[in-house]
């Protein structure tokens, strides 16, 4: 959720703030209180913020100058962190997460104020976006971790994908069957690799009968209640016969390439003959495997079992893998922080002067014209502020990255870098240097607060 | 690895072995009672360890029977995943636990070297000599003095089957290499992928493990203890040899569950449940501690789930153990009688009775088991004497051997993506090795 | 859940109107385009909330399933076999006293962290508001420029700190006291500043009357400061109670196990992920629950507390 530390710019600060008092006051300089009185209400707050935060940035400034077991070493651990592989990929993560974590938050924050501006339900919109704010990033962590399951069954992030992918692609009938190895036997692969189309070795006369056994068939693949596979009955001229089946038997014990009584047939598979290249005939195999080719001109045939029975299924993104991780974590971090950008820029929209949008309508902008050149520019100090606030909260995301990294190197962040290497390896100086690091990067903003505040202040 | 990290049998045991430990607690209660001390009344000792879940209610029994013989209060604590990050703030702010059990025996050397660890006092070290092989104080010593007890043994060379699916296929359990390459084929006919392979760079332990038993098994335990020491180069040829027999199962895409993408990429936890959870394979390496895994499936450990010993690669039959080490980090009787508990055949053989459980303590007897499974460990075990061999990659530094993404871990990962490229890998693993061993 | 009623309710409605009143002049064809558009924003919407929901939604399937289940097959299978549903995993869990020593020190760092940072943050930032003294400005600058600044900086410093702090048997690093004062330091700059600004907009005639009228200071602030900031404060507590209750860093750190809370349990629970969600997913469940009724409940001092701290 929303860590104070993150509060955005002073905007407002201040209109409140001042409204002039200081042109009021000099006549009543007598009624307030003596300055001492004030040390007294703001002594508790000093003391926490000087030992707790003020003394810590020294200290961690100085510290970051020795190394692990505390003798000077320079700069030696700032240019540590930017030195080895691990570090590197934390550092690349980190520049990865500033620039497109806060941009896309900040885009689908302007997307989902624009389209509830027209929505009744839009409150109930807004609290159900904005809910995750108020989780933490510990169960949004594990929340993730199941969407992000590697295994279609379990992982909802896939099992949508896969079901999407399947819906378009179409389902392989047995995905990783194939013939067996070694030479003479009837059938062959053609090619070699995943999903590659089977042949007959020796070509097939039309009037013939063929045996095309495979093995590999997953139990999964195999029809609920299988029909044991049968010899093809003789073909009648102008037809070519065959059976398609699994060719083992439970428990092991069957002749190979003959059909044995308990193997079963693989119904459903696409069944080519090919002459020269071209496909002349094509059937699907039944129940038990059987499948007749009809209209067969005379002459030899190769039959072809066409790769789209064979190609290995679908089994989804590795959300969690090298490549993903950190796109994944982000989309996570998108999910707990979107509500805050269509929040803010929700209430900024709502200020804009309904005046200025129809002027520019009236003027025969389109409403997309309406919307960049008008709505954003006077949106441009709320967008501003967003972006500013989630990147110094980007730069110190820490648990989302923990939990839902796991430890992986390779979704590593600066911050949790800065935690890994003092507390998980004792080298306190590289951690005060990270720390420090982050501190120099937040800076800008800072500045740009007090920037802000002075202005308004005058 | 670190299969210490890891679970410990612990659950099989839940079900198989609840109406034995039952039996055992009653038995437990009445030793207390009799011997029912209170010389460390009012004593409060913390104990981290890095246990979860029924592994941690396992303990807790043992801790048990150290309070009530001794009137000791004992707390647990976990440590998590990365002990190692739990000890280092409370190190550095001088608050650790009394006794903190480490997974790697690593660990203590590093926190022997800065001074961290209490030495064992003179009668824990004599406890430790009357029940512990040499080779098993010397993982617990550092600079020639004692520092850990060495609570907890994981076996390490089985590996894991479905009965259903070899059954299916027609096969053996086998005992050779050559018959383990020839039985997946066969399952793999059968339409069953015979492996579930943990290759997620976050579990690449599971790689050391296989290649440690292959070597152990290849080139017998001296060259072992020489490349576990970083004596003989990565890129001996002993190391070629059995790159290239590993090459047999994985370097076939097919015999992995999901293929190779899928294999890189499943965790350990995954792998065993690929194989009991939802069938998706019929083999998995996993220590004894697998069991934990096989509990959270439907599967029970002993009639769904077997082990077959790790077939022979050479001519040695591999037996490769990790465990986890017990060292006090801060003065006082408590501690020490702690230590002392721990290193006794008594708490092996409450921890025994409960389950989920080898003890390293060669006092306490196989009968003491409850679980069959366990029974059949112990065994094998015994029977490898002195050729057994601590897990490689625990011994070696954490940077080498113990971190995900980097050192050994990563090297064999790259050999599992790549499975001719030999020489790269055993290069990659020599430029790590060099790097880590100074 | 109402809110879910309440979007699919809504959602069969045709929209009120397209883009707001006074738009007389717009042509019917814009009119229509507009109410298509109105319709497919619609429907994007309703996509896009159960989006949203979803995960929540698999999280809490997830902790009524058994670990079996969970590790067999997806949530979702409940639609079409709700026998699986069982507390089991909550019974077990609640049974655990590590968890429920977990759970009541989330309170006892929370309430007071939340307390103490509005109690303190008030008096500071009646200070800035309504007192004069010397260095006012320039001391409330440094205020502001806290407000960005990351905890990774101070946890090296503050560890040390704390680890020399022992009074007798107590040790403050690893403390539930140490736990909440950092969190209040943290959360000072940004209380200060908030409550500030709502102070300072409190007309002057009222303060200046009790002034008059021979109040103390002290009286001032918790008579007529305290009670008018009333909304501010909620936002603040609310926004407060929320990052502490939600904290897992600094528990990390500076907690131990008997003083950590639950976010530092559950992580010490995730080694085996899988294997363990029959903890992992009810403990987070029941760690998420009370911050969602406190955001349900005080949702829109909550909206106030994010817009207040940033545009108005």
């Amino acid at each position: 959720m929303a860590r104070q530390e993150d509060a955005p710019p002073p905007a407002a600060a201040a209109d409140a703030a001042a409204g002039g008092r200081r042109g009021r006051r000099g006549g009543r300089e007598g009624l307030n209180p003596p300055s001492w009185l004030a040390g007294g209400f703001l002594l508790p707050a000093l003391l926490l913020l000087g030992f707790l935060v003020v003394y810590p940035i020294v200290y961690s400034v100085v510290r970051s100058f020795f190394d692990a077991s505390g003798d000077f070493n320079g700069l030696d651990n700032y240019t540590g962190v930017f030195k080895g592989h691990d570090n590197l990929v934390a550092v690349r993560n980190t520049a990865v997460w500033v620039v497109v974590a806060p941009t896309i938050v900040t885009i689908i924050g302007l997307l989902f104020a624009v389209l509830t501006e027209r929505i009744r339900w839009a409150t109930a919109f807004k609290l159900v976006v904005f809910m995750p704010m108020a989780i933490s990033f510990l169960a949004s962590g594990v929340i993730f971790r199941l969407v992000y399951e590697q295994d279609p069954d379990k992982g909802v992030a896939n099992a949508a994908v896969v079901a999407v992918h399947d819906t378009f692609a179409g389902k392989t009938a047995y995905p990783g069957a194939g013939p067996r190895a070694g030479q003479d036997q009837p059938v062959r692969a053609e090619g070699s690799g995943d999903g590659v189309p089977v042949v007959t070795t020796k070509p097939v006369e039309a009037g013939g009968s063929a045996l095309l056994p495979l093995l590999r068939v997953k139990p999964e693949y195999l029809p609920d209640k299988p029909v044991p596979a049968r010899t093809a009955p003789a073909a009648k001229p102008g037809q070519i016969t065959g059976t398609v089946w699994f060719d083992f038997t439970k428990g092991g014990g069957g002749t190979p390439n003959a059909v044995d009584p308990t193997e079963s047939g693989l119904p459903g598979v696409t069944v080519q003959a090919l002459r020269g290249g071209k496909v002349v005939a094509s059937t699907e195999t039944r129940a038990d495997g059987t499948f007749t080719l009809a209209e067969v001109p005379p002459g030899s045939y190769t039959l072809r079992l066409p790769k789209d029975n064979f190609t290995a299924a679908y089994g989804g993104a590795e959300w969690l893998g090298s490549t993903l991780i950190t796109p994944a974590i982000i989309g996570a971090y998108l999910w707990v922080w979107s509500g805050f950008a269509m929040v803010l820029i929700a209430a900024g929209l709502a200020a804009i002067p309904r005046d200025a949008l129809e002027a520019a309508r009236v003027d025969g902008a389109t409403e997309w014209q309406v919307f960049r050149r008008v709505t954003i520019p006077l949106l441009a100090p709320v967008l501003a502020v967003v972006l500013v606030t989630l990147v110094i909260n980007v730069l110190k995301v820490f648990d989302l990255v923990f939990i839902i990294g796991g430890g992986d190197p390779n979704a590593s962040v600066l911050a949790l870098q800065m935690w890994t290497k003092s507390f998980g390896e004792g080298d306190q100086g590289t951690g005060s240097a990270i720390a420090v690091l982050l501190f120099l990067l937040v800076l800008p903003a800072m500045l740009f607060n007090i920037r802000r505040l002075r202005q308004e202040r005058k | 690895m670190r299969i210490s990290r890891r679970l410990v049998a612990a659950a099989a045991a839940a079900g198989l072995v609840a109406s034995a430990a039952a039996a055992c607690g009653g038995d437990d209660g009445d030793k207390g009672g009799a011997s029912g001390g209170t010389e460390l009344k009012g004593v409060k000792i913390e104990v981290a360890a890095k246990w979860t879940g029924p592994e941690e209610q396992n303990f807790r029994k043992v801790l048990a029977q150290f309070e009530k013989q001794t009137g000791a209060t004992v707390t647990y604590a976990s440590t998590g995943e990365d002990t190692d990050a739990y000890l280092g703030p409370r190190l550095e702010a001088k608050t650790p636990p009394d006794v903190a059990i480490l997974p790697q025996p690593g660990l203590l050397q590093q926190y022997a070297a800065k001074g961290q660890l209490k030495p064992l006092a003179d009668d824990v070290v004599t406890e430790v000599q009357k029940n512990f092989s040499p080779y098993w104080k010397d993982l617990g010593s550092a600079d020639g003095k004692t520092y850990g007890v060495l609570a907890k043994a994981a076996y390490k060379s089985i590996i894991w089957y479905r009965p259903q699916a070899l059954a299916d296929a027609g096969v053996q359990p086998p005992a050779t290499w050559a018959d383990l390459v020839k039985d997946a084929g066969t399952l793999q006919d059968a339409g069953t992928t015979p492996f579930a392979l943990a290759a997620a760079s976050s579990d690449s332990w599971t790689l050391t493990d296989w290649f440690e038993n292959v070597y152990l098994s290849q080139a017998g335990p001296d060259l072992y203890d020489k490349l576990a020491g970083h004596e003989i180069k990565w890129t001996d040829p002993s190391v070629a040899k059995a790159l290239q027999t590993l090459a047999q199962v994985w370097g076939k895409p097919d015999f992995l569950a999901g293929g190779l993408a899928q294999a890189t990429k499943t965790k350990f936890d995954g792998s065993v449940t690929d194989v009991f959870g939802s069938n998706k394979a019929a083999m998995v390496y996993g220590g004894d501690f697998a069991a934990a895994n096989i509990a959270t499936t439907k599967a029970k450990v002993g009639t769904d789930a077997k082990v077959f010993a790790f077939p022979k690669a050479g001519g040695t039959a591999p037996a490769l153990l990790g465990g986890d080490v017990a060292v006090a980090m801060k003065d006082g009787k408590g501690a020490m009688a702690l230590m002392k508990f721990l290193a006794s055949p008594e708490a092996g053989k409450t921890w025994a009775g409960i389950g989920g459980y080898l003890s390293p303590n060669k006092n306490v007897p196989p009968d003491s088991y409850s679980d069959p499974v366990a029974k059949q460990l112990i065994a094998q075990m015994q029977a490898a004497g002195d050729a057994a061999r601590y897990d490689m990659s625990d011994l070696a530094p954490a940077a080498f051997g113990g971190s995900p993404g980097k050192g050994e871990w990563e090297a064999l990962r790259y050999f599992v993506q790549h499975p001719s490229d030999v020489k790269g890998t055993q290069q990659r693993l020599e430029d790590e090795a060099a790097k880590a061993f100074k | 859940m109402s809110t879910e009623d309440s979007l699919t309710k809504d959602s069969a409605e045709v929209p009120a109107a397209d883009g707001a009143a006074g738009a007389p002049r717009r042509s019917v064809a814009a009119r229509v385009v507009g109410r298509v558009g109105g319709g497919v924003a619609q429907v994007v919407l309703v996509l896009v909330a159960l989006f949203w929901l979803v995960p929540t939604l698999g999280l809490f399937v997830a902790s009524l399933r058994s670990n079996q289940d969970n590790g067999s097959s997806g949530w979702w299978t409940v639609f079409s076999k709700p026998s699986q549903l069982t507390f089991s995993s909550y019974s077990s869990l609640l049974g655990k006293g590590d968890f429920v020593d977990s759970f009541w020190n989330t309170v006892l760092i929370t309430v007071p962290a939340t307390v103490l940072v509005v109690v303190i943050a008030s008096l500071a930032a009646y200070a800035f508001a309504w007192l004069e003294f010397p260095g006012r400005d320039w001391l409330f600058l440094v205020v502001v420029a806290l407000l960005v600044v990351p905890v990774q900086v101070a946890l090296v410093p503050v560890a040390k700190l704390y680890g020399e702090i022992r009074v007798g048997g107590f040790h403050m690093f690893g403390s539930i006291v140490g736990v909440v004062l950092f969190h209040v330091a943290f959360g000072l700059p940004f209380a200060i500043f908030l409550l500030r600004n709502f102070f300072a907009a409190i007309p002057r005639d009222l303060l200046e009357a009790a002034r008059m009228d021979g109040g103390s200071e002290w009286t001032i602030f918790r008579r007529v400061i305290f009670p008018l900031g009333g909304p501010a404060i909620a936002s603040l507590g609310i926004f407060q109670f929320l990052w502490v209750w939600n904290d897992l860093l600094v528990s990390l750190v500076f907690a131990d196990t008997g003083s950590q809370p639950m976010t530092k349990w559950l992580q010490s629970q995730m080694r085996q992920f899988s294997g363990n969600i029959d903890i992992l997913a009810p403990g987070a469940f029941i760690s998420l629950l009370v911050p969602l009724v406190v955001f349900f409940a005080f949702q829109r001092y909550f909206v106030q507390g994010v817009l207040a701290g940033s545009v108005k």
